[in-house]
C-alpha cells in the first residue's frame, strides 16, 4: 500500500482526531470566555484589591508558555483525564489573553454612556449588563476571532498529555508506515486550515450582523 | 467530622499494607504508540509486540488492562507518579530509570544499527569519522555516540532529531552521513523501502523490560515475570516473535538482567 492508501484507510481516525481537536477548542474557548470576561469586568469595575489581583494573575498566565502550563496541570497530584488537563491548561492561558480583548472592548465604550445610565437610575451592575457589555461584546468579536484562530492551532500541543488529536493521529500513521511525513503533515495542514477558515467565516458573519451602528466596519462583500 | 478524621488516620496507618495487596479492576498500560514493531496504533487500535505480550500475560494472570498512549516526553514521569500502572513500550533498562521506576525481568535484547544511504560507500567505521551523524534526542543511539565518540574527541558532528523518521529523511537527502538506531527500528525502515541500508551493528546489548511504579504497589512484577516464563514454555512467545519479527531467532525468556545498579 502506498502513502495515499494508508491515508485513505485512516481517514475515519483523522476525522475522529479532528473532532477531538474541536472538543478541546470548544472547551478552551468556553472556559476562556467565562474566565476572561469575568476577569475583564473585575479589572475595570472591581473593588480595590480585585483589579490588581486579576491583573497579576493575567500577567502571570500570559508569561507562561502553553506547553509548560500543560505539563504543570498534567503533573498535578489528581487523576484528571487527558482531555480535562488540556482544556484547563489551554483554557487558563486563553482566558488571560481573552481578558485583555474584553477589557479593551469595555474601555472602548464611552464612559459617558455609563454615566448616563446611572443618571437614569440604573445600578452599576445594571449599567454594565444592559448598556456597556452589549456594545463591548459586539466590538470584541473581531479580536476574539484572532484568539480563536490562534487557539485552534495551540490545541496541537495537547498530544503531550496524551490527547489523541489531529497531530498525534498523524504521528501514528507516520511511525507505523515508516515514512510519508510530507503527505501526512500536508493533510494535517489542510485540516487545520479548513477548521480555522470555517470558524472564522462564522465569526465574520456574526461580526457583520451584530455591527454597532455608527462605527466603521470592514467590508465583507455583503451588506449587513 | 471526627469520625472522618479517625478513619483517615486508620487508612494512613494501614496504607502500605493495603496498597501492597490492592487490586485494580483495570490496569492502565502506558505505551508510546509511535514505536513499531513494539507499539503502534493502526486504524484506532493499539497494536504491536508489546501490546500482544501484555494482553497474553494479563489473560494468563487474570487481570484486565487498558492501553493509554503517552509520548516519550511524559511516559516515565507519568509512571513514577502512578498516573499509569505499567509501561510496555520497548523500554530499555537503565540505572537512571531504575531509580524512579521498577523493572520486570528483561524480555528483549537489541543492539544499535548503523544506517547509511542506499548508494553510500561508507562502512561502519568510515561513517563515524569526520562526518555528520544523527540520532533521536534522548535515545540510546544518541547517548552511545556522545559517550563513545564525541566525548573521546573523535572528529564527528552529532545532530539530535525529534524522531527517527526525521533523521532518516535527512540521511536520504544527504544532509547527514549515518544514523544510529535500535536494530529492530532500523530493519523497519529498510523493510518499508526507505532509501537506506544497514552497514554494521554496534553491540550495545540493551535490554527491554516492562516497568511499574516504584515499590510495585499492585504486585504486578511477579505476575509479569511468571507470565513471560509461561508464555515461553507454552510456545506462544515463539508465535508472537514470528508474527512481529519474521526471521528473528527465538531464545528463552525472561532474560538475565545485565544492568547492575547500586
Amino acid at each position: 500500500m502506498n502513502g495515499l492508501g494508508f491515508l485513505l484507510r485512516e481517514l475515519p481516525w483523522f476525522w475522529r482526531g479532528a473532532l477531538v481537536t474541536v472538543e478541546v477548542l470548544g472547551g478552551v474557548m468556553g472556559l476562556g470566555v467565562l474566565l476572561g470576561l469575568t476577569g475583564a469586568v473585575l479589572q475595570v469595575y472591581g473593588p480595590p484589591p480585585l483589579p490588581a489581583l486579576v491583573t497579576g494573575l493575567e500577567r502571570l498566565l500570559r508569561g507562561i508558555p502553553p506547553i509548560v502550563l500543560l505539563l504543570l496541570v498534567f503533573y498535578l497530584p489528581w487523576d484528571l483525564p487527558p482531555l480535562v488537563v488540556a482544556i484547563v491548561a489551554l483554557g487558563l492561558c486563553s482566558a488571560a489573553y481573552q481578558s485583555q480583548i474584553f477589557r479593551a472592548a469595555i474601555q472602548s465604550v464611552d464612559r459617558r454612556q455609563a454615566e448616563a445610565a446611572r443618571a437614569l437610575g440604573m445600578s452599576a451592575p445594571q449599567a454594565i449588563v444592559y448598556v456597556i457589555l452589549p456594545q463591548a461584546l459586539r466590538r470584541a468579536i473581531g479580536p476574539w476571532s484572532n484568539e480563536f484562530s490562534s487557539q485552534i492551532k495551540d490545541t496541537s500541543l495537547a498530544y503531550i498529555v496524551g490527547v489523541v488529536e489531529i497531530l498525534r493521529q498523524a504521528r501514528y500513521v507516520i511511525s507505523y508506515t515508516y515514512g510519508n511525513s510530507l503527505l501526512i503533515y500536508g493533510f494535517c495542514a489542510l485540516i487545520y486550515f479548513v477548521l480555522t477558515r470555517a470558524g472564522n467565516a462564522v465569526l465574520y458573519r456574526l461580526e457583520a450582523r451584530l455591527w454597532v451602528p455608527g462605527f466603521e466596519r470592514r467590508l465583507l462583500g455583503r451588506r449587513a | 467530622m471526627k469520625r472522618a478524621i479517625l478513619l483517615l488516620g486508620v487508612v494512613c496507618l494501614l496504607a502500605p499494607g493495603v496498597l501492597q495487596g490492592a487490586e485494580k479492576d483495570v490496569y492502565i498500560v502506558g505505551v508510546d504508540a509511535a514505536f513499531p514493531p513494539f507499539t503502534w496504533v493502526e486504524q484506532g487500535e493499539f497494536r504491536g509486540f508489546d501490546v500482544a505480550v501484555i494482553q497474553a500475560i494479563a489473560e494468563l494472570a487474570g487481570f484486565s488492562v487498558e492501553f493509554r498512549d503517552l509520548p516519550w516526553a511524559t511516559i516515565i514521569t507519568a509512571l513514577a507518579q502512578g498516573k499509569i500502572d505499567l509501561i510496555a513500550s520497548g523500554l530499555t533498562v537503565t540505572c537512571e530509570r531504575d531509580r524512579v521506576i521498577d523493572f520486570s525481568l528483561p524480555y528483549w535484547e537489541v543492539d544499535q544499527a548503523v544506517l547509511v544511504r542506499e548508494d553510500s560507500v561508507l562502512n561502519a567505521i568510515t561513517a563515524f569519522n569526520g562526518t555528520v551523524v544523527g540520532a533521536q534526542a534522548g535515545a540510546t543511539g544518541y547517548q552511545w555516540i556522545e559517550d563513545n565518540l564525541v566525548a573521546q574527541g573523535v572528529n564527528i558532528e552529532l545532530r539530535a532529531y525529534e524522531t527517527y523518521d526525521m533523521a532518516i529523511r535527512d540521511l536520504e537527502n544527504g544532509r547527514i552521513a549515518a544514523v544510529l538506531c535500535d536494530t529492530d527500528t532500523a530493519q523497519g525502515f529498510v523493510d518499508a523501502g526507505r532509501r537506506v541500508k544497514i552497514v554494521g551493528i554496534v553491540k550495545t546489548g540493551e535490554q527491554y523490560a516492562y516497568a511499574v511504579t516504584a515499590g510495585d504497589p499492585y504486585g504486578l512484577l511477579p505476575r509479569i515475570n511468571a507470565g513471560l516464563r509461561r508464555l515461553y514454555q507454552s510456545g506462544v512467545w515463539a508465535e508472537l516473535v514470528a508474527e512481529y519479527f519474521p526471521g528473528r531467532p527465538v531464545g528463552p525468556v525472561p532474560l538475565k538482567r545485565t544492568a547492575i545498579c547500586e
